[in-house]
């Protein structure tokens, strides 16, 4: 939340400082922006791999007949 | 043997500096005469257990020899994979074959899925006390 002190603060800056200020923030909202669009998140759950759970049970029931 | 086995949540911080709890399972992998104590993630929405690739040379897999024809999904869809089957206990309860997909990907965490994980054990998540508890599923 912005206080009332820090906007009184900013409309007390001259001309050339508020241009500044508005110049410092949209570079840093486009910095923050780019990380994000270029950031990869890394989910390994194997969430729908019906193919792979096949084999695998294969396997183990091959597994339980060697064993039985 | 103990019947149930209870573990906390641990607190694993991302790449990002986020904190986060996470159902980190401690576990003992046999096979072939090597063990390995390490933990791994419980993920219930995986459809297959993954075995990460340093450490199925680790416990002495051969990836050669592997089962082939594994495809996974996700951020792993692009590595190969192989089945490959190993012992594992949890705490006190007795050891059980687990199976897995042994993927040639590197960073990927231990996962503990579906198949055959949570058709071995029943798992119960008790995240607003910060602990999960783990019982063999031959228990009634």
């Amino acid at each position: 939340m912005i206080s009332e002190h820090l906007i009184e603060e900013l409309r007390q800056l001259n001309r050339v400082e508020k241009l500044r200020v508005i110049q410092m923030l949209a570079n840093q909202i486009a910095e923050e922006e780019t990380i994000l669009a270029n950031t990869e998140y890394e989910v390994w759950s194997p969430y729908d791999a019906p193919g792979a759970a096949a084999i695998l049970t294969e396997m183990l029931e091959e597994d339980r007949r060697r064993n039985e | 043997m103990s019947d149930v086995a209870s573990f906390p949540y641990v607190a694993v911080k991302n790449p990002r500096g986020e904190m986060a709890l996470r159902p980190l399972l401690p576990v003992t992998l046999a096979y072939g005469g090597t063990t390995v104590e390490t933990t791994g993630l419980l993920d219930t929405g995986a459809d297959v257990n993954v075995l990460p690739y340093h450490l199925g040379i680790t416990l002495g897999g051969n990836w050669e020899t592997a089962r082939t024809g594994l495809q996974l999904s996700g951020n792993l869809a692009r590595y190969e994979a192989r089945g490959i089957l190993i012992s594992c206990t949890v705490g006190q309860l007795a050891p059980v074959q687990l199976a897995f997909a042994w993927t040639q990907a590197e960073n990927v965490p231990l996962l503990f899925g579906q198949v055959n994980f949570f058709a071995e054990f029943d798992v119960c998540f008790l995240r607003a006390r910060s602990i999960f508890e783990i019982r063999p599923k031959s228990l009634p």
